[in-house]
């Protein structure tokens, strides 16, 4: 089965399926000069630090020429390098460490006020409806209504095995 | 004539309801084969000392033994260490450091003596400095918060 019978149409469908793959031409232009270097989370070049997915596809910092240098310097032993430089390179490569992204952040102060702060207002909307808007309760809402409503449903034997009715006795006419 | 067909159609069904039965076992039998500790850390060994691993697959493979429900054993933790010194790629071993301790979970103060215990001479021998070393274990730069940048 051809799902594209024309062959130009076929040709646009590769074309976009082939630009779009990477996420199209927004989240290159991101990428700018930076390395991609693998995989990532879903094969698209965004950097994002998480636990689940520790090796983004690609390196954090654009490429530099002190950056080159360094990297030259790492294809030798390890050990000529400082402390200083291999932070630096694990910079290039990675925003933030573990402990950082896992850092317990402040942040929930302003969740629960913004959540309080919708709460107060939904409260609001509903007492100035309730003042302004609504008219007064209809008259079934009595509470001689109410009795007379109840009367009626006991007299009609409404619900008799789980419902109200079950509720009454009606040898001795009170409430079991 | 009836009968016949009857019991023609009856052996036809059994059969095949035999058939598919036998199917499915063996099916269950081929998902059935469990993979033992040993033999799992032997193959992600195997993957990470591969001649002429490229960084892709590191990462892939690394990404992957962070993602399961498991503590990567010391052997596969020296495998990745080297494949990272293969490809030339100290950050690379930082994170994967980190990202082992990481899946220590709470068990942190007993597991992750043992592993650093474990793979020290690995670490010295390529010139990995610790987590504590690099001063990794805390939190060492704030985020600039986008509003600022």
């Amino acid at each position: 089965m051809n799902l594209f019978p024309c062959l130009k149409l076929r040709k646009l469908y590769q074309m976009t399926r082939r630009r779009f793959a990477s996420g199209g031409d927004s989240i290159r232009l991101m990428v700018a000069d930076r390395e991609v270097v693998g995989h990532g989370i879903n094969g698209r070049p965004i950097y994002f630090d998480s636990p689940d997915c520790p090796f983004p596809a690609i390196r954090y910092q654009e490429v530099n020429s002190k950056l080159c240098a360094l990297r030259e310097k790492e294809l030798d032993d390890w050990k000529n390098l400082s402390l200083d430089e291999k932070k630096q390179l694990y910079r290039h490569s990675f925003c933030q460490t573990y402990a950082e992204f896992q850092h317990f952040t402040p942040e929930w102060k302003i969740c629960l006020a913004v959540a309080l702060w919708l709460v107060s207002v939904g409260i609001a909307i509903s007492i100035s409806m309730k003042t302004m808007l609504y008219g007064k309760l209809p008259q079934t809402f009595d509470d001689e209504r109410q009795s007379a409503q109840l009367r009626r449903i006991i007299q009609l034997q409404m619900n008799p095995i789980t419902g109200l009715s079950s509720k009454w006795c009606y040898q001795e006419n009170k409430w079991k | 004539m009836l009968s016949i067909t009857a019991r023609n159609l009856a052996s036809a069904l059994r059969s095949s309801l035999v058939g598919t039965s036998s199917r499915v076992a063996a099916v269950r039998c081929l998902h059935g084969t469990e993979e033992s500790a040993e033999e799992f850390d032997k193959r992600y060994e195997k993957y990470f000392s591969r001649e002429g691993i490229d960084g892709w697959e590191i990462r892939k493979g690394m990404n992957d033994l962070l993602g399961m429900d498991l503590v990567p054993s010391p052997k596969i933790i020296e495998a990745g260490l080297r494949a990272s010194r293969r490809v030339n790629d100290i950050a690379l071993a930082i994170r994967w450091l980190e990202g082992c301790k990481d899946k220590c979970g709470d068990q942190k103060a007993t597991l992750y003596p043992y592993l650093l215990e474990k793979i020290t001479p690995t670490l010295q021998e390529l010139g990995i400095p610790t987590i504590e070393e690099l001063g990794y274990d805390k939190p060492e730069l704030a985020l600039k918060s986008v509003y600022d940048a």
